[in-house]
């Protein structure tokens, strides 16, 4: 460190302040519209004269984003625990046995890592409407887990291999069978991993709008992004609302990141590295 | 252990059985739409009877929140056990999910009519309610004229006479509002009578250094701005059969490209505001309550809400004619409702349906800037509101009202919105723009 | 892939080896049947002429055919592409740069920078698309600070501008993106030895020599993983397209996904959107194949 001249070691932080700087005004921008008198034109970034959080009363009770953000919450608390329990089966599986054409399935399943919602979406609507699963929170639940399934599945085999071949033989050899050692040994020492799944699983079943706009045309059933995208067409000239309504669709998501960051930063790098 | 293993397999078995079935629905009739119930056309009970228990109809509908509020508002006064759940989506939102809405499990009991319901209708997706025309004397409320632009172009199985997919609750039409103050500061002394003059007046307001004109080009208010001055240049007979799909009808004619080039005209000398093609209709129509233009393109449905920022400073005329004595013509639809042939409460549907022909609901409706069906039934309108009431009256006179152009083709609206705003923008010529619209007008037409 | 001693222990009565396929099978069909399934769907119906609800008709490879002749349709595939510029190359470049700026020494308090950058990566979309709807509108951000610095002349509906539109879009996307691929490169950086830099340094390199001779080489695998996820974001871009500008003014930023909705869902032409998407999959595993392979031959 020494030999860094200080004016380098402060220009770096100057740059990464300006840019952090350009991520954050954005979200400042909004904010600051939403606690701006209901109804009032804004201009930018205006400094609000009087605080007001009635839009975010307006935004919850009237618009209903109270019901948004429980259907979404409802579904990523659908997909998040079938996506832990298929993708740890699957990954222990795949991961720790010598399977016969195993390596060929783990590659049939990386190959979906990189399937567009848009690539399915078409004749899942119909297919899913002659199994009455439309307009339901179960269709949008299965059709996200198969869509994570990929990454999940990625993720545990690649935590399953890391694990040390030799826990999993001494307690071979005490005769243990493969479930046990799943659930007795395998399993404690993934919680990271899995917590870290469950994290981002949670956050992209949070962001999924193309196919809830899709699936679901009931209005009264839409998650948060879907009844945000309908909300800006109708209130594009309330901005305050407008703005309350879309930190709130934001707001659950962004608590879970600043609690886990750790574990959300770790994934988002990692879980692109590993993919 | 054993009982996770059960536990497990069964979800094993569960999951495999989906994994099954799917591919089934998928093969078992290889061609896509042929494992589809085609029911055909369905209509209603001809009765005029509502049962007693507690009812909830959903109504989804795209225009005029303010106006469908009081409307339910009144008629669950007058039906206590019927109560009806507003669900109000934009025009764009509407029309683009509308065939998704309709055709699925949970389409709402009643839905606003748009561009292909006809569709809807044919597939029975839709009830046909030409037995209620006759059970609740709908023909004796309402001028059966208004109730034949809502026949689908089918017979009724039912009743043997025209069909019905839908009841107006009031009439639409466009044209264009002004700001009297603004309009004076320009030297406007009142209403065009041509559509020269009406360019004099753009011009006018220019030079007194205002925005001219306030388009809302985003989604659909460039559509309507060509589709008034096509009214203009356009036979109506041969605009009919352009939007009905009559064999042979076209745009790429003297008429259609006057019109386009018109747009395209004031976009060069700067009359419409600069953002046009970037501001949404609701936008523009804010905009204009604040003084940001001489003249705004919009329907009535823009009426209520301006009369009310505005007062007495805000008048409307339909687009003129070319000459002072031409018919009025402007392009409207009703704001009409259909019945879901999912819905469980038909009987319900039908006096909610019933109450739109009443003078009551026709109050409301006059009220929020809307032509009630049947104008004699109501209050005499004021200010702006009775100014469209007057260029209403003056375009039905005349035979003048003619539908949207979107009406022509499902995809339509697309290729109108985009095109419009290559028009406004200058960035098309006017000829290969009626060229996409034709092209989009004979895939449909087709068959 | 590594590959593993038999663990099953010697003398233990000889299991088949296809027992273990009972812990993948409940995975594999959930995948196989919402999301395998399905895009074989797709591909089946792209060679209908349906309009969803009445028989379909078969039409071969016409719907393709239309692709290329449809200019709409080609425009939206073109659009994407020049999205990939504003997602995946202005990223990677800033994060290059600044990787390159901030490289030769560890610094204290990453932490809160970090959190950050990796914020727009967590907001939904539709969220941010809204965001910046406002800000690029009349009366947004973008306007008020042209006006603040007296360049009045410069400010217009950027989302509703022939012009701007497109790269206003791109934009957004160099706005979510640009984060995660620094972090990416900067968390990549971590593990060269400091002893290289060291040596690069007693060669009397100066700071582009050693980022070209030093750092670049070590981020091969973060190039690609970087260039991976943002060109599929940019390709499959949906959701801040829809919120923006809905494919306007004219066509100039209607993407492939966006054009999948429309046709399947409002305009009936179910056989012509399934074609599309199975031009926009290939179209990107095919990109995502080719940047896997460079990354490794180049070794």
């Amino acid at each position: 460190m020494s030999s860094a001249t200080r004016s380098e070691r402060w220009s770096g932080y100057a740059l990464l302040t300006v840019m952090a700087i350009a991520v954050v005004i954005p979200f400042l921008s909004v904010f600051l519209a939403s606690v701006q008198p209901a109804g009032t034109p804004v201009v930018g970034l205006t400094w609000p004269e009087r605080w007001s959080w009635d839009n975010y009363e307006q935004a919850w009770s009237v618009a209903a984003f109270s019901d948004l953000i429980r259907h979404s919450i409802v579904i990523a608390v659908g997909v998040v625990p079938a996506s832990l329990v298929l993708a740890a089966l699957a990954g222990y599986a795949l991961g720790t046995m010598r399977l016969p054409g195993g390596n060929a399935v783990a590659g049939f399943f990386i190959a979906g890592l990189t399937i567009p919602v848009e690539l399915i979406v078409v004749p899942l609507y119909f297919d899913l409407r002659g199994l009455g699963l439309t307009n339901s929170f179960l269709g949008v639940i299965l059709v996200e887990i198969a869509l994570f399934m990929p990454f999940s599945v990625f993720w545990m085999r690649t935590h399953f291999q890391s694990t040390p071949t030799s826990l999993v033989e001494a307690a071979r050899i005490d005769g243990a069978s493969s479930a046990t050692i799943l659930l007795r040994i395998l399993l404690p020492l993934a919680r990271p991993s899995l917590m870290t799944l469950g994290l981002l699983v949670f956050m992209w079943s949070w962001k999924q709008f193309l196919l809830v706009l899709v699936l679901i045309q009931d209005t009264t059933k839409h998650t948060a992004p879907a009844g945000l995208g309908f909300f800006v067409g109708q209130n594009s000239t309330d901005i305050p609302t407008l703005a309350a309504g879309t930190i709130i669709v934001m707001l659950p998501i962004l608590i879970l990141f600043v609690i886990f960051q750790r574990s959300f930063i770790a994934g988002l790098l990692q879980g692109a590295m590993k993919g | 252990m054993e009982s996770t293993h059960r536990v497990r397999r069964r979800i094993a078995g569960a999951v495999c059985a989906v994994a099954l079935v799917l591919p089934l629905t998928a093969c078992d009739a290889l061609t896509p739409g042929s494992a589809a119930a085609v029911p055909g056309p369905r209509s209603v009970p001809s009765s005029t009877a509502v049962p007693d228990d507690d009812i909830t109809l959903r109504l989804q509908f795209a225009d005029a929140p303010p106006m469908v509020d009081a409307l339910i508002a009144a008629f669950e006064k007058d039906h206590p056990g019927i109560s009806v759940e507003p669900q109000y989506k934009t025009f764009t939102d509407y029309v683009q999910n509308l065939k998704l809405t309709m055709t699925s499990d949970s389409a709402p009991d009643i839905a606003q009519y748009a561009v292909g319901m006809t569709d809807l209708a044919a597939d029975g997706h839709i009830l046909d309610l030409a037995p209620y025309r006759e059970a609740y004397g709908w023909d004796e409320s309402i001028p059966p004229v208004s109730l034949d632009q809502l026949t689908a172009g089918q017979n009724s199985e039912a009743t043997g006479g025209r069909a019905l997919f839908g009841v107006p609750a009031g009439l639409s039409m466009t044209g264009i509002y002004y700001n009297k103050e603004l309009a004076e500061r320009a030297g406007i002394d009142g209403p065009p009578r041509t559509l020269a003059e009406f360019e004099d007046q753009l011009a006018a307001a220019k030079e007194a250094g205002l925005t001219p004109l306030g388009v809302g080009g985003l989604d659909t208010g460039g559509l309507h701005l060509w589709a008034a001055l096509l009214n203009q240049t356009m036979p109506t007979d041969d605009y009919w059969d352009w939007v009905n799909g009559t064999k042979g009808a076209t745009l790429e004619n003297k008429a259609g490209t006057t019109a386009s080039e018109l747009v395209v005209e004031w976009g060069r000398k700067g009359y419409y505001n600069e953002s046009a093609n970037g501001t949404a209709q609701l936008d523009s129509t804010a905009q204009f309550t604040k003084g940001d233009s001489v003249f705004l393109v919009n329907g009535n449905w823009a009426a209520g809400q301006l009369a009310t920022a505005m007062g007495d400073n805000v008048g409307f005329f339909p687009m003129p004619g070319e000459r002072a004595d031409d018919p009025t013509v402007a392009s409207g639809f009703s704001v009409a409702y259909a019945v879901s042939s999912r819905t469980e409460h038909p009987e319900a549907a039908g006096a909610f349906l019933d109450f739109l022909t009443s003078p009551e609901a026709g109050q409301i409706i006059s009220d929020n800037g809307f032509l009630p069906p049947n104008p004699e039934a109501v209050a005499k309108p004021k200010g702006v509101l009775a100014d469209v009431a007057e260029g209403h009256r003056r375009a039905v006179a005349d035979d003048g009202i003619t539908t949207f152009p979107d009406f022509a083709a499902p995809a339509m609206l697309d290729r109108l919105r985009s095109g419009v705003q290559k028009l406004i923008a200058d960035r098309i010529e006017p000829a290969d723009y009626l060229d996409s619209l034709q092209d989009e007008w004979e895939e449909h037409h087709a068959e | 892939m590594r590959s593993r001693p038999p663990v099953r222990p010697p003398g233990a009565p000889r299991r088949s080896p296809w027992r273990g396929y009972v812990y993948v099978l409940p995975a594999f069909a959930v995948y196989f049947a919402f999301a395998v399934l399905p895009a074989l769907h797709t591909a089946y119906l792209s060679l209908f002429e349906w309009d969803g609800v009445t028989l379909g008709e078969w039409v071969g490879l016409g719907n393709y055919q239309e692709i290329l002749q449809d200019a709409v349709l080609r425009r939206s595939v073109f659009n994407a592409l020049v999205l990939v510029v504003f997602f995946s190359f202005v990223p990677i470049v800033l994060g290059l740069a600044m990787t390159g700026l901030l490289a030769r020494y560890r610094r204290p308090g990453m932490g809160a920078y970090r959190f950050l950058f990796m914020l727009p990566q967590v907001v939904p979309l539709v969220a941010v698309g809204v965001t910046w709807r406002w800000l690029y509108g009349d009366d947004g951000l973008v306007n008020q600070t042209f006006r603040a610095v007296g360049l009045d002349g410069v400010t217009r509906a950027w989302l509703g501008d022939f012009g701007a539109a497109l790269i206003a879009v791109g934009l957004v996307g160099t706005w979510v993106l640009s984060g995660l691929c620094m972090m990416l490169f900067l968390s990549g950086v971590q593990k060269v030895d400091p002893s290289l830099y060291e040596a690069a340094r007693i060669d009397g390199a100066g700071p582009v020599r050693e980022f070209v001779s030093v750092t670049l080489p070590h981020l091969r695998g973060e190039l690609a993983v970087a260039m991976t996820v943002t060109t599929v974001a940019a390709l499959a871009s949906f959701d801040i397209v829809y919120v923006t500008t809905n494919g306007g003014p004219g066509e100039q930023t209607t993407v492939p996904g966006l054009l999948v909705y429309r046709l399947a869902f409002s305009e009936g032409k179910v056989g012509l959107a399934a074609a599309l998407a199975v031009v926009l999959g290939c179209l990107i595993l095919g990109i995502v194949y080719l940047i896997n392979r460079l990354s490794r031959s180049e070794t």
